[in-house]
This record gives structure tokens, sequence and C-alpha cells, in this order.
């Protein structure tokens, strides 16, 4: 059953403010989900002043910024800091992608930076992926076929076979999608959510893959999949510019062939 | 916690620094989230149309069954359709009937696999809002010369 309120232990808090130095000039503020599990306190929303024109023009710019100058005890993910790694997921202003590449510019207002949505907060901006990791290795997403591959030779696609996985290997896994998802925040118990059922369809579309029977089977499942109501707001949320939601259709459209 | 049944909830449980549990948070999300964004916006207001639609048909089984009882219940029922309570009310039903209708075609031709792209999304989007709106006043102005005549 779907909950629209926090639990009463994750109803965020006002925090306290870092004000920037009097001579900056290029001022913004940052409010930063805080939550330290030590403390024993609700969450909170910290607000940062920071001088952009002492700080690199990315909103992870700006994070590494306030944890190496302002607060040390700030925790995010980051690794790449160019959009390959897909650490820095978390929602900023309202929709959700990689802070290391979303300009400060693009924001107008105060920069408000929360955790990706709907997900157990391990502490500040880190949420608990387990359960889309549970369900990624339930897909199997990795190749699976009888037949023994040509010797000392890969497994050969036309140009043609290769062009149907664009558009989805390019997937990093920030999971962005799938917890910008209404669908996946109320039922991501067993619903198994844009990124995965795109990772899902990526294996059944790949031509040398020859298991397709069986991954339609496993999806074949009022919860699993057809919890899909074509929201879009994974399509609109990814910051690699995929489309999850076509993804799972071309997943629903060849469920329906198979029926006839 | 209610969801007892939601495996999610193991998950809830973390640990401080010096080992013992704590309940972790849930990370904002309806408080947070862009809702106001076409996709979800429209996709809820599908919902919400299709309710209203169905609510609206106990009205027409009022109108229904007041003809079938004869005159005087069927005054009743045209005297509150009439007044200004009923009026808005038959107005918002054939709104949320025509919303309904449009973005449920919108809904058909992406399970037919188009339209699946951010612009084209927000395009048949404008669509279904501008086609919901002209739909709705050409009904009324339908019904009123109908009614009039």
């Amino acid at each position: 059953m779907a909950t629209f309120t926090l639990p009463r232990n994750s109803t965020v808090s006002t925090g306290q403010t870092y004000k920037a130095a009097p001579d900056a000039k290029n001022v913004r503020s940052f409010k930063i989900y805080r939550w330290d599990p030590d403390t024993g306190e609700n969450p909170r929303m910290d607000t940062y002043e920071i001088d952009l024109d002492k700080c690199g023009p990315m909103v992870l710019d700006a994070l590494i910024k306030i944890k190496n100058e302002v607060d040390t005890t700030l925790t995010f993910r980051r690794s790449c800091r160019e959009g390959i790694c897909g650490s820095c997921s978390m929602n900023i202003d309202g929709l959700n992608t990689l802070a290391c590449l979303k300009p400060i510019e693009d924001v107008v207002g105060e920069v408000r930076i929360n955790p990706l949505p709907h997900m157990p907060v391990v502490k500040d901006l880190v949420p608990d992926l387990s359960q889309l990791y549970a369900q990624l290795r339930m897909i199997e997403p990795w190749l699976k076929a009888d037949t023994a591959a040509p010797p000392d030779e890969e497994r050969r696609q036309s140009r043609e076979e290769r062009a149907r996985l664009d558009g989805l290997w390019e997937c990093i896994l920030c999971f962005c999608c799938s917890t910008a998802c209404p669908s996946y925040w109320w039922n991501g118990d067993r619903y198994l959510g844009p990124a995965v059922l795109l990772q899902a369809y990526r294996w059944i579309a790949d031509s040398r893959d020859e298991y397709m029977g069986e991954r339609l089977d496993q999806l074949q499942d009022p919860f699993r999949l057809y919890r899909c109501h074509t929201i879009m707001n994974c399509a609109r949320t990814c910051p690699k510019g995929l489309n999850p939601a076509e993804a799972i259709g071309k997943v629903k459209m060849l469920l329906a062939e198979r029926e006839g | 916690m209610a969801h007892s049944n939601d495996a999610r909830e193991a998950l809830m449980i973390g640990r401080r620094t010096d080992g013992t549990t704590v309940r972790r948070p849930l990370s904002p999300h309806l408080q947070v989230y862009d809702m106001l964004q076409m996709t979800s916006a429209l996709s809820i207001m599908h919902r919400i149309s299709g309710a209203a639609w169905s609510v609206g048909l106990i009205f027409f089984v009022w109108w229904v069954a007041a003809a079938a009882a004869g005159p005087e219940a069927y005054g009743r029922m045209a005297g509150f359709m009439g007044s200004f309570i009923g009026v808005p009310i038959l107005f918002g039903i054939t709104a949320a009937a025509w919303y309904h209708i449009l973005a449920g075609i919108r809904h058909l031709m992406w399970d037919f696999g188009y339209g699946y792209d951010i612009p084209t999304t927000y395009r048949t989007g404008w669509i279904v809002i501008a086609g919901t709106a002209v739909m709705t006043v050409l009904t009324w102005i339908v019904a009123i010369v109908a009614w009039a005549s």
C-alpha cells in the first residue's frame, strides 16, 4: 500500500547555515539533506552559502568544495566526475540527475539537494541501493547461451543486430530513473523499476542471447513488469538521455506478440 | 511500521558507528520531487479523471432511473442538474471524460510503440490538454444549443 507521507523518523527539519565569506560577491545557497545515524535525530536541511567565483561549474564541484573547505562531515558518493560511473546520482532541484553533469547555472535560486527519493538513507546523500542491485541480479544481466562460441572467435552480430542495443548499453546504473518513478516508490518491493527493466530488455534484444523466452517468462508478472504505467518520469530524468519507458514498452509488445 | 510484508523493510535497519542498530529514514519523495512536470502530472490526472468519470456514472444512473420512475422524479433530478451545484458537476464530468479519452488514446499510442521520446511526449501532452479544453467547450455549446432549440 502506498504511503504518501514520510514516516515520523524521516521528516526533515531546518538545520544550520554556513555563511559565505563577507567579501564574496557571487553567492549561491545550497540546501543539502543531512542525516547522521549516530545522532539519533531526524534528517535536517543544512544551508551552505558558496562563492561561485571560487567554485567549479557543476553541482558536484560545489559538494566537493563544501566537503573540502566548509564541512568535512558531508557524505556523498562520487568517483569519475564525468557522468560515466553513475555514483553521484541524487535529487537536485526536484529532479534526479548526476551531480557531476548538472551545471549550477541551470538551477534558479537556491540549489536543493536530496538523496535519491524513497530510499533508505545510509548517511546524508548516500542511499542504500541493495534492493535495486538484488533486482538487477534477478534478471541475470549477462549473456546466456547453450551454443558454444566459435573457437578462437567472438560471437558475431550484424550491424543491425548490434544497432538494436544502442540506447540500452549506455545505461550506467545510476538508478536516477527507478527512484524517479512513483510506481517504483509505491511498489518497489515487487516491481522491478525502469533501470532493471531496461537492462532486462538489453539482454532480450541481444541477438547472441538464447534465453529470450525464459527472460520473457520471468517478466510476465502483474508486478515485475506491468506496474509500469508509462508515467515517463524515467525518460524525463535520465542523465544519459536514455528511454527506459520505451524499452519496457518493447518488452510488453514482445509479450503481446507471443500471446498471439 | 505498517509494511511488515514489504521486502524493503529489512533495508530500513542500519547501524551506528558503535554497532548498535538504528532505524534509517526514508528519503523524501513526493515532498521534494517535481511532480508538476508534464510526465507525472498528466499520469496522475489520467487516474483522477478516470475515477471522476466513474463517479459521474452515478449521475447517469440517477438520470436513467429518474426517467423510468416518472415525471416527478425526473423533475427533481433535472432541477438538481440545472442548479448551481449540478452544472459545475456536469461540466467537471465532461472535462474528466474528454481528458480520459484523449489521454487514453495517448496511452494506446505508446502501447503500439509510438511517441516515447521526450519531445513527442511533451507535444502529445499539450495536445491532450488543449484537446480537453476544446472538446469540453464544444460539447457544452452543442448541449446548450440542443437544449435551447
